[in-house]
This record gives C-alpha cells, structure tokens and sequence, in this order.
C-alpha cells in the first residue's frame, strides 16, 4: 500500500513537473506512465478518466484525482491530487517572488512587457480553436454572439453567461 | 537695557527649543521601522512646537530645516495610516476573497480559458485585487511554467494576497470543488461503469466560452495596446500559435525577447511618466 502510494505520488510530480503548456498536453504523457508502465488503468478507464476530468469544473489533470482514487482509494486520490499541483505551486510562488525582487531589472520589465502581448495573442487563439470545434450551427453561433455582446459591452458576470449557455444546453 | 533683556529671553526660547527638537531626534532615531503611530505623533508634535518657537525668534534657517524634516515625517504618517487601512481591508476581505476561489472552482466548466475569463472579471474588474497588467503577468508565468495555466493564476494571485500561505488557501479552495466531484463520479464509476453524456451540454458551454474568450482578449488588447508595435507582437503571436502551431511557452518567451528589443530605448520615457 505504502509502496503504491509512493510510487503514484512519483508519477504524478513527474507529470506535475512537465506538463509545460497546459492542459491536454499532459494526456499522452499520463496514458504512458499509468496505462502502459504500470498498467493501474486499461485503455478504456483511461479515456473515461480523461472525459471525466472534463466533466469537472476544474483543470483536465484534475484526471489524476480519478486515477489515484482507481489505485488506493481516497487516500491514493489525494496524494494523487496533492503529488500533481505540488511543482507547479511551489515553482509559481518562487517565480512571483522573483519578479517582485527583480522588478526594477529594465531587462525583465521589457521581457515581461513584450510577453504580455504575446499572451493576449494566445487568448484570441485559444477563441479560435475553440470556436472552431464549437460553433457548429446557427444555435452556438448564437450564444457566442449574445455573449461577446453581454459581456464586453454590457459587462455581465460571465458566471451568468455560462450557467444561461449550460442550462440552453441541456434543455435542447 | 531693553535690548539685553530680549536677548535674554530670546537665548531662553532658543534653548527650549533646541530641547525640543533633541527630544524629538532621540524619539525619531529610536523608531523602528514598524514604529507605532503614537511614538510617531510625539515626534510630530515636539518637532511641531520646536518650529514655532524657532519662527517666534526669527531664525529661519533652523526654521526650515525643521519644516524639512516635518514634512518626510508627514509622510511617513501618510503611509502608515493608507497601509493600516489596507491591512484592515484586508482582514474583513478575506473570507470574501478565498469564497471567490471556491465559486471559481465551482463554475470552471467549459475548460481552462473559461476559467481564465472569470478570474479576470472578478480579480481585475469586480475586487479590484490585480490590475490588468499583474493579471497578465500571472498569465504569463502560467505559460512558461509547468502546470495548468488557470491553477497557476489562482496560485499567483493567492501569493500575491498573502504569501505561501494565501497561496496555499486559494489553490486548495479552488481545487476543492472538482477534486469532490471527481471522487464522487469516481465512485459511481467503481459502481456502474458509465460517464454522463452530456455532449449537447458541451457544446453550448464550448460556444459560451468562445464568446467569453474573444471578450476578454478584446478588454486586454483595450488596456494593453498602446502603439502599433503592440499590435505587431500580438498579431505574430496570435499567427504563429494558430497557423505554425508553435509551443505557448515558445511563443510567450520570443515574444519576451523581442520585448527587450523593442522597449529598451524608452523605458525612461516610462519612467518619466
């Protein structure tokens, strides 16, 4: 028991440590280590996982909770959970400490600068893929519309936009 | 006659007032930096009645040094009383702030950048805790560091709030409401094997999202773009993450270095400003 568990709190700092870029990226690396190098899951609870990490409101490798639960129970779901966010905490605290030291620095101020923009670049890409996955018909063209109109113009809560398009959703 | 007596008393008041502003140098030196605001209001006032006394004899080179001194301590005060209030702000905030985490926890279906949207709506324009500026920095160490970019903002904000320990609450917070929900689906799955449907539900949220999505990368581009040279970076940003799939963390840091290119020449302009 002791050993699995440390063996699944291994894999997922592994995972934790390099997941650069987020999100499904980490998908194929988790199948690797869980499904393939010590089989705790088959193919197919695999891809349950991945659907059920979607279900929730949080991110996908919010997967690992699922996982760690299918290997030792609570218990193996938190250490999971817990083993999964641990590097990238402990990296972002360091990281803002930094920037707060280094502030003054012209060198990282312009650094930062520049990359600013580049993150509002991605923000309209990651519309773009989106978008384009999910505005399949005049229905979610639609709601997409009446919510760039609601929130950049009329400033509503975007918790409101998205229950309103959920509860559309499972009406229809 | 006359005269000789006034110089008497002037050599008196001179003396008092010289006590004077020993006693508030004692004070001041003594002071801490995290000195009470009362210790802080003797100095002012002795400081205070040594000026007067100064002016009431006419010498106006001690005069003013004194006013000098006076007005760093003003100051000082200023400063004391906005930080306290921020502190006391802070305290009855808190509980507000980290239910704001959970509620985010709670209504992040539709993926990270929904996530996104409604941190940057409550952290920038509800609470006002980050400026559009730090929220976008939080963004950026999300991409260039290890881990979902929407728990990296939660964690960086919870810092920014109160250190380790802020940060430590805020990711907890938010991680709860899936990390429950997924234990329940968990033991449901054990039981029956299936996973909801819920495709249709998906793909109105999918479409919300984008909505959301466009919204907010239109209110960055409003409080960020200030000449084309922005509008060039963001442009090439948003080409090659669509068209030459480039990584995220690749873009955001040549994006950086062209940053340190392009602005090196006017950040004292900024900070003329």
């Amino acid at each position: 028991m002791t050993n699995t568990l440390l063996k699944l709190s291994w894999v997922f700092l592994k995972i934790g440590t390099f997941t650069f870029g987020g999100g499904m990226v980490i998908i194929p690396l988790i199948e690797n280590e869980v499904v393939l190098k010590y089989g705790w899951l088959t193919k197919a609870e695999f891809i349950d996982a991945v659907t059920l990490g979607q279900v929730t409101p949080g991110p996908v490798i919010i997967s690992a909770t699922f996982i760690g639960y299918r290997v030792c129970g609570i218990l193996g779901a938190t250490v999971a959970t817990a083993s999964v966010i641990l590097p990238s905490f402990v990296m972002i605290c360091l990281a803002t400490e930094a920037i707060k030291k280094f502030r003054e620095n012209k060198i990282l101020a312009n650094f930062l600068h520049g990359a600013r923009v580049a993150v509002i670049g991605m923000v309209f890409d990651a519309g773009v893929s989106i978008g384009r996955g999910s505005l399949v018909d005049v229905k979610t063209v639609l709601i997409a519309a009446i919510s760039i109109i609601c929130l950049f113009k009329y400033k509503i809560n975007p918790i409101w936009i998205l229950l309103g398009a959920g509860i559309v959703g499972l009406v229809t | 006659m006359g005269t000789g007596k006034q110089a008497d008393t002037e050599q008196k008041i001179r003396k008092q007032a010289d006590q004077l502003y020993r006693r508030g140098l004692h004070a001041f030196a003594g002071l801490p930096d995290s000195a009470d605001m009362e210790s802080l209001e003797l100095v002012v006032h002795l400081w205070q009645k040594a000026w007067e006394l100064y002016r009431e004899i006419g010498d106006k080179n001690k005069a003013r040094e004194l006013e000098k001194s006076l007005a760093a301590l003003y100051k000082k005060k200023y400063l004391k009383v906005q930080g306290s209030r921020k502190l006391q702000g802070g305290i009855v905030q808190k509980f507000k702030d980290w239910l704001m985490f959970l509620k985010i926890g709670c209504f992040g279906f539709g993926g990270p950048m929904a996530v996104f949207t409604l941190l940057q709506n409550e952290l920038v324009r509800e609470k006002q805790i980050l400026t559009d500026k730090d929220f976008l920095e939080g963004a950026v160490l999300g991409d260039v560091l290890p881990g979902p970019v929407t728990m990296d903002i939660v964690t960086y904000t919870g810092y920014k709030l109160k250190k380790w320990s802020g940060a430590l609450i805020s990711t907890l917070v938010f991680i709860l409401p899936s990390f429950v929900l997924m234990i329940i689906l968990a033991m449901l799955y054990n039981k029956y094997r299936v996973t909801p449907k819920i495709e249709q539900f998906f793909k109105c949220l999918g479409a919300a999202v984008t909505g959301l999505i466009v919204s907010v990368g239109l209110n960055l581009s409003k409080s960020e773009m200030k000449d084309y040279r922005e509008l060039c970076v963001l442009i090439w940003a948003f080409a090659s993450a669509l068209i030459f799939k480039l990584d995220i963390a690749l873009i955001v840091g040549l994006a950086g270095v062209v940053g340190i290119v392009l602005y090196h020449d006017d950040t004292e302009k900024q900070e003329l400003k």
